[in-house]
């Protein structure tokens, strides 16, 4: 099988209870403009059952054309028969680039193909460009054209590692949720939509699905959350902290709190931070009305982005944060509020 | 050289001994399980005196000398480390330095209240970011025409949310010293009650359980402009002063904790029996005694000649007694926590039970190589005067 026989940039298109995930629009954002700079298309692998009309939706986020795999085998994510579906897909139509997004359903059908197909994966990248590999030539080495580099955080973020799959194909990766653009929404686009079904002999002898528990958690794990807009005692009470929530819900991240606000009893423990409360590392960390005591910055000085909201311009915080603002939270936190939803609103509309 | 007390201290000593047997001992044990302040126990001090005892009889003291005093809280801690304590920083913290900086106004206003014990005291210093590295004070002060305005909080005060009196330290400026901008703090002194002036958490401690540890808060807390104490700018000093003096009642509540696991532990040998005799037949048990013993007497001659020292300043305002008081406190903490450690050992198993209290000495020992400075604090006191 010679390499040059793979064509185009295929992305996986996640659906969940017939509902396009969020990744997919991204993952198409990303995969036209690398197939823009291998002069080629891209595709998405729509997998599921009953999901056909769900196509002109990708389209409309820039599918040049939509795989239907559709079959009631595939009507819930199980391991087998998806991975039996994206494998015959790469057998029948040889992309050059598969992308799938690294949710907890990507993160497990990403290996299981690759390993099926024989080719390299490169897991939750971040970044992902079309260059030469090796990066800088190597006298006596061929250097290659039109790789796809990938690139991802490893050692706990410690490293960033660049990653070419240069012999196999396709070249696999798993894209990090929230990371890559979505384009404009074309509305009344349409692509291409070939239907394909390789056929499915239906087996539960490795999986059954036995039941589906969507969660209802009434106290969110602030470990788990992207975004955290986290409170101390200059919010000044259990019922100000709705600024705060307000925020939290309009950013798409969670509320948590310093121990001054656990001890005067506005918010349980289980939202505490610091070296007695919970440690937590969200990509973005708002600090408002927080001082910053050391106490409080161990728990939470690994965030990625710390944006810190105080009225004392001398407050240690203010040592760790990205981002601050001196003054009082009480009017900066609903203008920022205010500003996001304005942000959001407009780039809806689009 | 004398090292006999005098017939005063020894009847001072007898009256504290015989108050801590009679009023705090009974309440030790409850105190420590409930963690509750003992707060009959303080208005029977006040009662008897002890909470002005080296406090000049014309702003309502009983005029005693600083070892007298000394001699208070050593005796209390024998049988109770939290009643200690709670007398040492209300007189050391809170007492002492408005007696030494205060206006006549002040001393008139707040000393004689403190001293019959019908108000109790406290000191603010510490931070969360400010421990032992003191100067790195964030709580500010800001003069608004008549009135200070305080901002920030304190952590871990001894006598916290009970006391009614509080000397607080905070930054109210910049000042420029060999090159280098510092920050400029000053001393206050704040009432309970004031608004803007709360208390936030009570800290669950290991040890000195009844003592109640609190976090102050100030948030546009408004106090007299009269109520600065001493010079503005000179706050760090009063504070340092201050704690060498708090450092000879820590000392003294060390001191009393390792003679009370002492005592305990003297007679227990006497009357446990294994192998067929006391166990203060076997000559481990003697040899670990007379180790206590030796130790306990040196950290009580190094407490004692602190206190001198302290009673020589009181007396002409400048002798030096920091080194003294850091000797003292470093030596008598360390005694204390070694003591109270073998006192367990020597129970055995019953050592390691609540009903005796032994454990309860261990895990009050603990803290006096802490508070009032940790002893690597007072390490670098005494080396920093060797090394001048």
């Amino acid at each position: 099988m010679a390499l040059e026989e793979y064509k185009g940039v295929f992305i996986f298109a996640q659906q969940v209870d017939n509902e396009i995930s969020n990744i997919a629009f991204e993952l198409l954002g990303k995969g036209k403009d690398l197939a823009a700079d291998l002069g080629t298309e891209v595709t998405a692998v729509l997998v599921g059952s009953g999901v056909k009309g769900l196509a002109d939706q990708l389209a409309e986020y820039g599918a040049d054309r939509v795989i239907v795999v559709d079959d009631p085998e595939l009507k819930e994510y199980r391991t087998e028969p998806y991975t039996h579906a994206i494998a015959s897909v790469i057998d029948k139509f040889k992309p050059d680039v598969f992308l799938i997004g690294a949710t907890a359903i990507g993160r497990d059908l990403g290996p299981r193909v690759c390993a099926r197909v024989h080719t390299g994966l490169t897991a939750d990248c971040t970044s992902l460009d079309i260059g030469d590999f090796p990066l800088v030539a190597i006298p006596g080495r061929e250097q290659k054209h039109n790789q796809l580099l990938m690139t991802r955080p490893a050692f706990g973020g410690n490293t960033i590692a660049t990653i070419a799959c240069p012999d196999f194909r396709p070249q696999m990766a798993t894209v990090r949720p929230g990371v890559m653009q979505k384009k404009e929404k074309v509305a009344g686009a349409k692509a291409v939509v070939e239907e394909f079904n390789p056929g499915f002999t239906p087996n539960a002898n490795y999986v059954e699905i036995l039941e589906i528990v969507k969660e209802v958690s009434d106290v969110v794990d602030i470990q788990d959350a992207k975004i955290l807009v986290s409170g101390g005692r200059g919010v000044g009470s259990a019922e100000n902290f709705k600024l705060l929530e307000d925020l939290a819900a309009a950013i798409g991240g969670e509320v948590s709190c310093s121990r001054a606000v656990v001890d005067s009893g506005w918010k349980p423990k289980e939202l505490q931070v610091g070296q007695t409360g919970k440690t937590v590392r969200p990509h973005v960390y708002f600090a408002i009305g927080i001082s910053g005591a050391i106490q409080h910055v161990a728990g939470m000085e690994e965030s990625d982005i710390i944006i810190a909201i105080n009225k004392d311009e001398t407050a240690p915080i203010f040592d760790v944060a990205d981002y601050g603002v001196v003054g009082d939270l009480n009017k900066i936190v609903p203008l920022l509020t205010k500003q996001i939803l304005a942000a959001k609103a407009s780039k809806a509309e689009n | 050289m004398d090292f006999t007390l005098s017939k005063q201290h020894e009847m001072a000593r007898t009256l504290f001994s015989e108050f801590a047997e009679k009023e705090v001992k009974p309440l030790a044990q409850e105190v420590d399980e409930t963690e509750k302040f003992p707060r009959e126990t303080v208005e029977k001090m006040a009662k008897a005196g002890f909470l002005g005892i080296p406090v000049p009889k014309e702003l309502g003291g009983q005029g005693c000398d600083v070892l007298t005093y000394a001699m208070c809280v050593e005796e209390l801690s024998k049988v109770c480390g939290t009643t200690g304590v709670i007398v040492s920083a209300h007189t050391s913290l809170c007492v002492d330095p408005i007696v030494t900086y205060g206006t006549p106004e002040q001393k008139a206003k707040y000393v004689p209240d403190l001293a019959s014990g019908k108000k109790l005291g406290a000191f603010g210093l510490t931070e969360p970011g400010a421990g032992t590295d003191a100067q790195g004070q964030q709580t500010k002060a800001v003069l608004d025409g008549e009135e200070w305005v305080l901002n920030g909080s304190k952590c871990f005060i001894t006598n916290g949310k009970e006391a009614d009196v509080y000397i607080v330290i905070a930054v109210t400026g910049t000042v420029e010293k060999r090159g280098k901008t510092m920050k400029e703090i000053s001393a206050f002194i704040v009432e309970k009650g004031t608004p803007g002036f709360t208390f936030g958490t009570k800290e669950k401690k290991m040890g000195i359980r009844g003592s109640s540890t609190y976090e102050l808060i100030f948030q546009d807390c408004r106090i007299p402009k009269d109520n600065l104490l001493g010079q503005k700018g000179k706050g760090f000093n009063i504070a340092m002063h201050t704690l060498d003096g708090g450092r000879i009642g820590i000392a003294a509540q060390a001191l009393g904790l390792a003679e009370g696991a002492l005592e305990r532990t003297i007679a227990y040998v006497q009357e446990r029996k294994q192998f067929g005799r006391a166990i203060g037949a076997f000559q481990n048990t003697q040899f670990q005694l007379a180790d206590m013993a030796t130790k306990v007497e040196a950290a009580k001659m190094l407490v004692y000649k602190a206190a001198k020292a302290k009673d020589q300043f009181n007396a002409d305002g400048k002798t030096s007694y920091s080194v003294e008081a850091a000797m003292a406190k470093l030596y008598a903490a360390e005694v204390a926590m070694e003591v109270t450690t073998k006192a367990v050992q020597l129970h055995g198993g019953y050592g390691y039970i609540r009903e005796y209290d032994v454990e309860r000495m261990m895990r009050d020992a603990k803290i006096t190589e802490i508070y009032e400075g940790t002893s690597e604090v007072q390490r670098m006191v005494i080396s920093a005067n060797l090394l001048k």
